[in-house]
């Protein structure tokens, strides 16, 4: 059975159709590679798995560990296991991040104390791109998810956070931990061996494969240029 | 700046529980009386007292002091009526910290706390005063405080009320003198209260410097008036900034900044705001487990310390 299954998902948002009908599994320990151009609706698929409020549904299943969970609060996604990884998170002036952790769990993630400058910070206030991430993925390994999202956890990162990164992804992966990460380079996926790919256009997911080397070749000699041709195909 | 519970873990130089004095600290370089003691046995001191008064402390630091001094007044019984005047003064050149701390010990006491207090800092003397209110919600709280700042001294003045009373009505009087500094900090977190702020800043020195930070917080039908205000008398420099967050419909916040200039060469200004919670960041924490009024919470706590 799929951890997380989603069925002809159409989601707006100010108005705007921006998913038109996406597809897509996730079994338990799998990670899922999601790439695509620009605007073509990754991030907003991460939103709306995760529940923020201003991604409407219009039509469509998300159903997690069996449940449809497309009428549940954002908190309570959570708590059924499912964490997001921000691009680009808020500035939380006066909160310390060591505050935010104790709050979101009294389980730590086991990387504070590689980052004890970072907790004694305001969360994400004149934090590097590196610092963004490194204190998303703290947070959100403290709530020990079923599901992570990733959403361009690469984009920002010098090559040793992107190593410590990807270490940290890895090992969760090995404890069974399921992925989706949604990425617009794709560089990182050599790092993380993703178990399937899948390429997202205009709204769609329309196309997915198990070979992501063959699929990051493909855009890297044509951009999403043929993907565009196997679409009107 | 100190939270209340450090404060109420550390041991206070001066404690009074209701109206009786239960503690005061004895050291070489700092007089602590009541202010009644200090009224009937040291002359000088009946200048700056407004008539005998009922009850307070009376601090005056005579030498370099290298601990805070520490005082706490409290509310214990139901239904007690402090009236209090309470005088620091700090004598020249002396670098002080003080955290004081004014709280009810339980939230359904209905307790009345009037206090007039005055510090004096004589010249080149500075002084970091954190002073914190917990107050129970059927309170009614009137500190009424002016700060006298002679040459060259310096305030940093942090307020904090995170636990505010039911009427709540705060008078602060600065007077600056030459090349004196004071930072005003207010940090206010309305909640079902009535809440009135009257801050006057003069600056009366040539060289005087003031800034003043008010962050208000309105929810659960709050009424909150905030008026602020700094008077240039001489060439100087001064700054309101007006801070406040709505969390609710049913409140109120009016936010009065106010500049007076009698001299051409003072630069003086002002800013202010009201808002509402960003969605974004009370998304952000929902996203992290936290339920609205967690995350609301946590908002307002940072929005107020940073």
């Amino acid at each position: 059975m799929s951890l997380l299954e989603i069925k002809n998902l159409v989601v707006e948002t100010n108005g705007k159709v921006i998913l038109n009908g996406v597809d897509l599994k996730i079994k338990t320990g799998e990670v899922f590679a999601l790439l695509g151009p620009n605007a073509s609706g990754k991030s907003t698929l991460a939103k709306t798995i995760m529940g923020l409020p201003e991604y409407k549904i219009k039509k469509g299943e998300i159903v997690f560990k069996g449940k449809d969970i497309k009428r549940l609060a954002l908190e309570k996604r959570v708590k059924e296991g499912i964490a997001l990884v921000f691009q680009n998170p808020p500035a939380l002036q006066g909160i310390k991040l060591e505050k935010l952790l104790n709050l979101i769990s009294k389980k730590k993630s086991g990387y504070e104390e590689k980052h004890l400058n970072l907790l004694e910070r305001d969360v994400n206030v004149n934090f590097s791109g590196g610092e963004k991430k490194i204190s998303e993925l703290m947070q959100v390994l403290a709530l020990n998810p079923d599901l992570m999202i990733l959403d361009e956890i690469d984009s920002g990162l010098d090559i040793k956070k992107r190593e410590e990164v990807v270490n940290i992804i890895k090992e969760k992966v090995k404890d069974g931990m399921s992925v989706l990460i949604i990425t617009h380079q794709g560089e990182i996926l050599e790092q993380i061996n993703p178990n399937r790919v899948g390429i997202t256009m205009e709204g769609k997911i329309i196309c997915e494969s198990t070979d992501f080397r063959k699929v990051l070749k493909n855009i890297k000699e044509n951009d999403y240029a043929k993907c565009r041709q196997c679409k009107k195909m | 700046m100190p939270s209340a519970d450090s404060v109420k873990k550390c041991n206070p130089d001066f404690l009074l529980i209701d109206n009786d004095v239960k503690f005061i600290n004895k050291s070489e370089e700092v007089l602590i009386l009541s202010s009644i003691d200090a009224w009937n046995s040291l002359n000088w001191t009946k200048k700056y007292f407004d008539g005998k008064p009922k009850g307070g402390y009376f601090i005056w630091v005579k030498k370099q002091i290298d601990f805070p001094l520490s005082t706490c007044v409290n509310i214990a019984s139901f239904e007690v009526k402090q009236d209090l005047q309470n005088l620091m003064v700090i004598e020249e050149g002396i670098k002080a910290k003080a955290n004081v701390l004014c709280s009810s010990l339980k939230n359904n006491l209905l307790g009345t706390h009037r206090a007039k207090g005055k510090l004096i800092l004589k010249n080149g003397a500075s002084l970091e005063y954190n002073h914190i209110h917990k107050w129970g919600s059927m309170d009614n709280v009137f500190p009424d405080y002016e700060f006298i700042l002679e040459t060259g001294s310096s305030l940093d003045y942090n307020y904090s009320n995170m636990f505010p009373p039911k009427e709540l009505n705060i008078k602060n009087k600065i007077i600056c003198g030459d090349n004196s500094s004071v930072n005003l900090s207010i940090s206010i977190n309305g909640i079902d209260s009535n809440i009135k702020i009257k801050e006057e800043v003069f600056l009366s020195g040539k060289g005087a410097q003031a800034i003043s930070k008010l962050k208000l917080v309105g929810r659960k039908n709050s009424n909150i008036v905030a008026e602020s205000s700094i008077i240039a008398k001489e060439k100087s420099k001064g700054h309101i900034d007006c801070q406040s967050l709505m969390i609710d419909n049913k409140s109120k916040i009016s936010s009065i900044p106010l500049l007076v200039c009698e001299n051409k060469d003072a630069q003086i200004t002002h800013e202010a705001s009201i808002g509402r919670v960003s969605e974004e960041q009370l998304n952000y924490l929902r996203a992290r487990g936290l339920n609205e009024k967690q995350a609301i919470d946590l908002i307002v706590s940072g929005f107020l310390k940073a």
